[in-house]
């Protein structure tokens, strides 16, 4: 960090680079960037004591259905409670049928006390005995039968695992994960208390050090790649860090540049990336990290309609998952940028912005309608105006102006400025 | 082309002129007969290579023949043959013709050919003997003796004939009709195959050229009691017909049509699967005509003979002759209106030269007249204007579908008539599914004034539009577009148009919901085959599951007794056995069973009430007697002819509470 120090200074002493550089004069010393970052965070230390609200603090618990984390035993005797009541319907000669929560999107509701998405309490029965179900109802009780074993041998497993296990039954991946999904609906439980996990997708690196299965990672010291975010967040603990804020990066690009920048040197802060659409694993570690360390989360995305569908899965969650969102979602993220109004203020040159389809306009019109949207009036303006100017760009546009123009002037000045929704 | 012929010879030179201007003294000012154009440039019709050619002088022919029966209001009934010569027979033609001299340049042109072709074809083999390296001066000239050998090794000769009930032709105009190149009777606006007066001239100068024969013409118009018979070629240089024989013949069988035969030379073997192609897709759009396609060649397994049988004698309307519509006028041709018109005043003028202006319009648009004029205005009032087109219609095109394809499903949709660049037109589409010699994915058939477009598959807006709409299964895509003018060209130019483009997606869109709720049917019937196999086929993979679960629990049970009452009952059976795998399967495909009974039931009654929608069939009549019995029921109808009516082979089906209206 000391050496950091020394050496911006140099630069900036370089008039040349200053004339290339636009914006880079505006840049004040990063002793008064911190300062700013150092009152944000203790604001947010302060404040965040208040636990926060649950479905039945809102009376909701009647007509939402939310799941908990389950030990494994009690996994077990869910899934043997259906099993007998099974048991007892085919013997009875009336076959047999599964309740099962729907989780279609006319089943999700947006919660904005909560601000995420939970499920509703809608049921339906897939019976076995009906053409358009029978699939399901197959794929289901196998999946039951492999979490029991899970259960009776307490081992984890990947979804691809699961998948091999009978590939002639469910033929493609896609059918096993939707069904496993369903079954940590129909158990009431979380879908890591299945014991079954995805594989590692998440990276993190920065101002962190915490315990993996008992051994203590740095990640200051994890190299120019970092560290893969565990799949299972029951073996992550004792989480330590001296970090002002979280950023959270959409894209491998972005988060190697800074990464190989060391940029959390310069301002402390964890950086952390899922490589796209998140998985549960980082949207877990993300959570427990903001709640445990009280930090504020700033993330950056593309300037561009599944930027910010990105950003909502983080803060609200998934439609897919809502029935977990309760564990899964990090409250209060800020938008950092790369925003669309960003494409004018940094003066992006038009060959580095790119049309929209016509797909990306419906999507970002769509998403207008949201209520996760909607309720940051921010947010609305900033989609609102994508969608007018038809244009996006991803964040390698700043690259336009350097490589390094990301690390080294878009983002302090961001911070500088507060620039964020 | 290269020998010294007499009328030949001028064309060399002036060609060397256009391409190479360095020698200027001799570039005079010539003049090119429409003819020698073409001949020069035989691939702008079609006539690249000798199976092009072969192909599309079928084409030509056949469209020639379908206009001319149309014009008339006949049902077309139309005879092509393509007879093979063989070389030796071939050979004794032209000594046949040997006395029309005036031909000799061609036929000597046509031997040094094939000498040429000899010698080459020693060369090659002797170069396979020797080694590679060969004389220097040899290696220069292989490379294109080698492709001039496999471009022309497989041509051989036919003899094409094309034979039709149309219109047939006037004894005096016969030579100028296909003597002169670019003279014609269809020019003017009005919907026909041909355009240009091209076809028919084309496939002489292609003969002339390959093989130096003459075309033979026999027609007879209606009433006319001799028929014509002509022999002729063309003279080239100065595009005027050259007759050999033009005399009247009797005319004993009342035929009136026309008989055309050429011998070309062509490649039947490349060739084959495309001219049967196209006679399958001229069956589709014209199931009115009657098509008999022969090939006759030495070889008898070879031989091909395929009829296309009429379906229906419903036809097209025959196409009016249009005016200009007045956003199709440019300067030219209002100079040339203006020109030609006996109309006295402007008014008049304005009122007959061009369609859809009334007397009260055009005394508006008189005092409008100026820079204010708005070509907008007169586009609005266009619909009237669908009169000028003969589409193949909804009917006919579902009709040659049905016939041809033998498709599982059908669909057709017409558009209603819309205006591109001031020329009316319509689009009609038909999807159809499934049928018999299909290919896997989408085949699209494109049609432009009821003959089939062949050139520029896949990058049509047609095929471009349906790519995006359909995306699987055996599928047919009969599109067709009637224009009132249309050219190759402009058909190449209108795929562009992205209005055109949403034409095309709503009529075959429509296509498809039609078939939606037919495939759903579909669905539901096989679904009712199928569904106690399906129902019963996940039967062990969920017993074996089940009971998996239950014996791993009743191990765990017996260490430590977790449950008591009905639950360990249960555990007790599994582990002693009672309880097995096979009882639970035989339970399952019990109910399994039970279920499928009462949804058989069910969907017995459903399907029992639904009803087709109904259409009016259209029977084509036998030569008709007049003494019918007429068969009365409470529902209908039915008149039998006794004598050639086959009503066994006519069978309908209906619910008692449906009507059918029989037309014969």
């Amino acid at each position: 960090m000391e050496d950091k120090k020394k050496k911006r200074p140099r630069i900036s002493d370089d008039e040349e680079t200053q004339s290339i550089i636009p914006f880079k004069k505006r840049l004040k010393p990063d002793p008064e960037i911190l300062s700013i970052l150092k009152t944000l965070s203790q604001s947010l230390q302060s404040t965040s004591t208040s636990k926060p609200l649950t479905l039945s603090d809102l009376g909701l618990s009647s007509t939402c259905r939310e799941v908990t984390d389950l030990d494994l035993s009690s996994v077990q005797q869910e899934i043997e409670k259906i099993v007998f009541q099974i048991t007892k319907q085919i013997l009875s000669g009336s076959g047999f049928s599964f309740e099962v929560p729907t989780r279609g999107s006319a089943n999700q509701l947006y919660v904005p006390e909560l601000d995420r998405i939970v499920l509703k309490s809608k049921n339906s029965t897939r019976p076995y005995a009906n053409v358009s179900t029978v699939r399901k109802t197959a794929v289901t009780t196998r999946i039951l039968q492999l979490v029991h074993q899970l259960c009776t041998k307490s081992i984890h497993v990947t979804k691809r695992d699961l998948f091999y296990t009978d590939v002639k039954l469910f033929q493609d991946q896609s059918q096993s994960d939707a069904v496993l999904d369903d079954v940590s609906c129909m158990l009431g439980c979380t879908r890591s208390s299945l014991n079954v996990i995805a594989s590692e997708k998440g990276v993190v690196v920065g101002r962190l050090i915490f315990s993996d299965n008992g051994d203590i990672i740095d990640c200051t010291k994890m190299g120019m790649g970092g560290k893969a975010i565990p799949p299972n967040i029951d073996r992550v603990g004792d989480m330590q860090s001296d970090a002002l804020f979280i950023l959270l990066v959409e894209k491998d690009a972005a988060y190697m540049r800074l990464a190989e920048d060391r940029f959390y040197n310069r301002f402390p802060c964890i950086i952390i990336t899922a490589k796209g659409q998140p998985d549960v694993a980082t949207r877990l570690f993300l959570r427990k990290m903001k709640l445990e360390l009280k930090l504020p989360v700033l993330a950056l995305v593309d300037s561009d309609p599944y930027g910010l569908k990105i950003l909502s899965v983080y803060g609200c969650g998934s439609k897919n998952m809502s029935y977990d969102s309760g564990n899964l979602t990090t409250p209060d993220i800020k938008w950092l940028g790369v925003r669309p109004s960003d494409l004018n203020k940094y003066k992006i040159p038009e060959q580095c912005r790119l049309p929209m389809s016509e797909q990306d306009i419906k999507t970002g019109k769509d998403m207008l309608e949201e209520d996760f949207v909607k309720k940051n009036p921010g947010w609305v303006e900033e989609l609102s105006l994508m969608v007018k100017t038809k244009q996006k760009a991803e964040i390698q546009a700043l690259s336009t102006f350097g490589f390094q123009y990301l690390s080294e002037v878009y983002l302090p000045l961001k911070l500088q400025q507060q620039d964020w929704l | 082309m290269d020998t010294a012929g007499s009328s030949e010879s001028p064309i060399e030179p002036k060609k060397r002129n256009s391409k190479t201007p360095k020698k200027a003294k001799e570039s005079v000012l010539k003049q090119k007969s429409p003819a020698e154009f073409f001949a020069e440039n035989k691939n702008i019709a079609g006539f690249d290579n000798p199976g092009k050619s072969l192909y599309t002088t079928v084409r030509e022919l056949v469209e020639n023949c379908l206009d001319s029966a149309e014009s008339i209001s006949e049902l077309p009934i139309i005879e092509v043959t393509i007879e093979e010569i063989g070389k030796i027979k071939f050979n004794s033609m032209i000594g046949l013709v040997d006395r029309e001299r005036v031909d000799e340049a061609l036929y000597d042109d046509f031997e040094s050919v094939k000498a040429r072709e000899k010698r080459l074809a020693k060369e090659t083999r002797n170069q396979e003997i020797q080694a590679k390296n060969a004389s220097l001066g040899k290696k220069t000239k292989e490379p294109s003796a080698l492709k001039g050998i496999k471009g022309r090794g497989e041509a051989s000769f036919f003899r094409v004939t094309c034979k039709d009930n149309g219109k047939g032709m006037a004894h005096d105009d016969i030579p100028n009709m296909f003597g002169r190149v670019l003279s014609g009777t269809k020019y003017g606006l009005k919907q026909t195959r041909g355009k240009f007066g091209l076809g028919a001239k084309m496939a002489l100068i292609w003969s002339k050229m390959s093989t130096g024969l003459p075309i033979e013409i026999s027609s007879s118009m209606k009433g006319q009691k001799y028929t014509t018979f002509c022999r002729l070629d063309i003279d080239i240089h100065r595009n005027i017909p050259h007759i050999h024989l033009h005399e009247k013949r009797d005319n004993k069988e009342q035929w009136h049509g026309a008989e055309i035969q050429v011998v070309i030379e062509g490649n039947w073997t490349t060739y084959r699967s495309k001219i049967l192609h196209y006679m399958r897709q001229m069956a589709v759009i014209t199931p009115y005509a009657q098509f008999l396609f022969r090939f006759v060649s030495d070889a008898v397994d070879k031989n091909v003979t395929i009829r296309f049988a009429r379906r229906t004698d419903v036809m097209p309307p025959i196409p009016v002759e249009t005016k200009y519509h007045p956003s199709a006028v440019d300067l030219l041709l209002i100079k040339r209106l203006i020109a030609e018109t006996s109309k006295q005043n402007l008014l008049q003028f304005l009122q007959h030269e061009f369609i859809n202006i009334g007397k009260s319009y055009a005394q508006r648009l008189i005092e409008e007249m100026g820079p204010d004029f708005s070509p907008k205005t007169a586009v609005k009032s266009l619909t009237s204007q669908q009169i000028c087109l003969s589409p193949a219609g909804e009917y006919n095109l579902r009709l040659g579908i049905v016939k041809e394809l033998h498709p599982d499903m059908v669909a057709t949709y017409s558009g209603s008539a819309q205006v591109f660049e001031g020329h009316p037109f319509i689009v009609e589409a038909g999807v159809s599914l499934g049928g018999k010699d299909v290919k896997q994915g989408l085949n699209i058939f494109r049609f432009a004034n009821r003959i089939p477009l062949l050139f520029e598959q896949g990058a049509d807006v047609v095929t471009r539009t349906a790519l995006k709409r359909i995306n699987q299964g055996e599928c047919f895509l009969v599109v067709s577009l009637t224009v009132s003018q249309c050219c190759e060209q402009t058909k190449k130019k209108r795929r562009d148009l992205a209005y055109n483009i949403n034409l095309f997606q709503t009529s075959i869109q429509q296509c498809c919901v039609q078939l939606k709720s037919k495939i759903v049917k579909k669905i539901q019937a096989r679904e009712q085959q199928e569904r106690k196999r399906n129902l019963s086929k996940y039967i062990p993979d969920v017993t074996n599951a089940i009971h998996g679960i239950l014996s791993d629990t009743a191990q765990q049970h017996a260490k430590k007794r977790r449950y008591v009452g009905e639950e360990a009952e249960v555990l007790k059976k599994v582990s002693a056995k009672v309880l097995t795998k096979e009882m639970l399967r035989e339970e399952l495909a019990k109910h399994v069973e039970q279920v499928d009974y009462e949804m058989a039931l069910d969907y017995a009654m459903q399907s029992g009430v639904s009803e087709e929608p109904r259409e009016a069939i259209y029977i084509q009549a036998l030569e008709g007697g007049h003494n019918f019995t007429d068969l009365h029921s409470s529902v209908c109808v039915l008149r039998l002819f006794p004598t050639r009516l086959r009503v066994d082979s006519l069978f309908f089906l209906w619910s008692p509470l449906s009507k059918i209206s029989l037309i014969l």
